[in-house]
């Protein structure tokens, strides 16, 4: 407890800010997106811009005084370019420069290069045009190929959002089985290649990787909808009103009621024993 | 502009002044590349399970530790799907700088990543090959050769006959190296000085390595000796054949390829 009053009274007003997944729609989302959407957007990346200390604990060269390794890692920034394009986990910084001891520190944001470049995905067989860095293309050469790149790293290490779509449409190709239609030799020799892969993910899992929050909202309210049948009301009363008729249809008529004649009904004054 | 042209004097000044190091303004321009950073000022430590330290204005001033994209990129290693001139023939191991071997290998699909399992499997199948060249050098050397005019000069006052060492000689003065068993000259001889035979064409054969065989086009110039220069841009113009016989065959001999400059085209 802080010793400050102040500081004690402001507690009283905390309030945890809610998840995503705990109000709206939110609550409804399946288990399969709510773990991929922890691993993209709740888990942190691996460090590409900054190195970090390894151990838990350091010594002080000069005092010999024994302190814990605690990594704060730097605050990055996603613009919505790094979502359409490849940038190997690189993203851009923000932050400042000191360039001389006497000068004000320089607002400065640190990008990365960006090239335009093809790459080849083996299981959906096609040549693909992005904006990638010398990064992505040192990944893709260290793991053999575009398609074991996307599929060993996951998602918060690929975090752009084409990457994770791409990641979908092959992990659903290998799924089905529904590449190289035409060349069944081929089709055994990739399946066998990318096969171990698959054994991670369940079906579901697969149908909902890859969605933003806004595609996986869309797609949750599409599934509701289908639930829900609206029909509307008059078919139920009409229903009913059947079942109404059928029940009057079968109980037996009462025979003094027709013995009475429509026009001593219709008399308002005539004073008969029946009516009261 | 004014305040760049300013720093950039600044910063010249800077550069020759002998205190280089202490100074690191010219090259903290905005570049775009890959950077590893560094807090100038770490943030304090945290109490044990405790909240993170608040972040302050101090703690966003960042120095860079080092520009990964100025470090040497490694080679790929590749291994060919198919013949590859002027590289090597189908399952050859090859070492390529890394974007050559990107862009014209491996999205080209003309070879595969070096991998354990690659590296068996074309170890099983190298035994079956047929390589179409004695080395994966002479397609080029074949291309070089087909489409080049041989200069050959001769005197215009000495009687001679054309031999292979005169051929020889000329190859050299073109850059090509050869023995005169790779030569095989003309079947009917060449002599003069012959006035008819002026700036006219014939063809030779070489032979490489002993197995492939490329056609070479000449054309013989007689000169004076005191002016003994080979004509400028001859390799432009069609000639005539000395043997009215080769003329189909030096018809179908690919031509020189007239490349126009930029500055030539206006």
């Amino acid at each position: 407890m802080t010793t400050n009053k102040l500081a004690q009274g402001l507690r009283m007003y905390y309030l945890k800010q809610p998840n995503r997944f705990e109000f709206g729609i939110g609550t409804e989302m399946p288990a399969a997106y709510k773990k991929f959407y922890t691993e993209w957007k709740y888990t942190q990346p691996t460090p590409v811009h900054y190195i970090e200390k390894e151990g838990k604990y350091a010594r002080n060269e000069a005092t010999g005084e024994v302190y814990p390794v605690q990594n704060v890692p730097l605050p990055l920034k996603y613009p919505k370019e790094a979502h359409q394009g490849l940038w190997g986990g690189e993203s851009v910084i923000q932050g400042f420069q000191k360039r001389h001891r006497l000068k004000q520190k320089i607002p400065h944001f640190w990008v990365p290069t960006l090239k335009k470049s093809i790459v080849y995905s083996e299981v959906l067989d096609k040549y693909i045009r992005v904006t990638l860095t010398d990064r992505t293309l040192d990944l893709i050469h260290k793991n053999y190929g575009f398609d074991h790149y996307l599929l060993k790293t996951p998602a918060y290490d690929l975090k752009s959002e084409l990457a994770l779509k791409l990641k979908r449409k092959i992990l659903e190709t290998l799924a089905d089985k529904s590449l190289y239609p035409d060349n069944p030799a081929k089709k055994d020799e990739v399946y066998s290649k990318y096969q171990q892969y698959l054994s991670a993910y369940t079906k579901e899992e697969i149908e909902w990787y890859g969605l933003n929050w806004r595609e996986a909202c869309v797609k949750m309210f599409a599934i509701k909808a289908a639930q829900t049948v609206v029909a509307p009301l008059k078919h139920q009363y009409r229903a009913e009103l059947i079942v109404e008729l059928q029940n009057e249809s079968e109980m037996p008529a009462e025979p003094e009621e027709s013995s009475i004649s429509w026009l001593s009904r219709l008399n308002p004054l005539s004073k008969s024993t029946k009516t009261s | 502009m004014w305040n760049n042209s300013v720093n950039l004097s600044k910063n010249l000044q800077y550069l020759s002044s002998p205190f280089l190091a202490a100074y690191n303004g010219f090259l903290s321009q905005q570049t775009r590349n890959t950077f590893i950073l560094k807090r100038r000022t770490p943030p304090g430590l945290a109490k044990k399970n405790g909240p993170s330290k608040v972040l302050r204005g101090r703690h966003f001033v960042y120095e860079l530790v080092e520009d990964t994209n100025v470090r040497k990129k490694p080679d790929l290693q590749l291994i060919l799907t198919s013949y590859v001139e002027g590289l090597g023939n189908k399952g050859d191991l090859v070492t390529v700088p890394r974007n050559k071997g990107y862009t014209k290998l491996l999205l080209p699909r003309l070879a595969t990543y070096a991998t354990p399992e690659n590296i068996d499997k074309t170890k099983a199948a190298a035994d079956d090959q047929v390589s179409r060249y004695s080395s994966p050098y002479v397609e080029r050397t074949i291309n070089v050769l087909s489409t080049r005019t041989l200069p050959v000069l001769m005197s215009n006052t000495n009687p001679w006959v054309l031999e292979k060492w005169h051929i020889r000689t000329w190859l050299r003065r073109s850059g090509f190296h050869l023995q005169d068993e790779s030569i095989t000259l003309p079947d009917k001889p060449i002599s003069g000085p012959n006035p008819a035979m002026e700036g006219k064409d014939f063809y030779i054969t070489v032979t490489i390595n002993k197995k492939e065989q490329v056609k070479v086009r000449c054309r013989l110039f007689q000169i004076d000796k005191k002016n003994f220069t080979v004509p400028e841009e001859y390799y432009k113009n069609t000639a005539e054949p000395i043997f009215p016989e080769d003329k189909s065959i030096l018809d179908t001999m690919p031509g020189f390829y007239l490349r126009e400059s930029k500055s030539s085209r206006i």
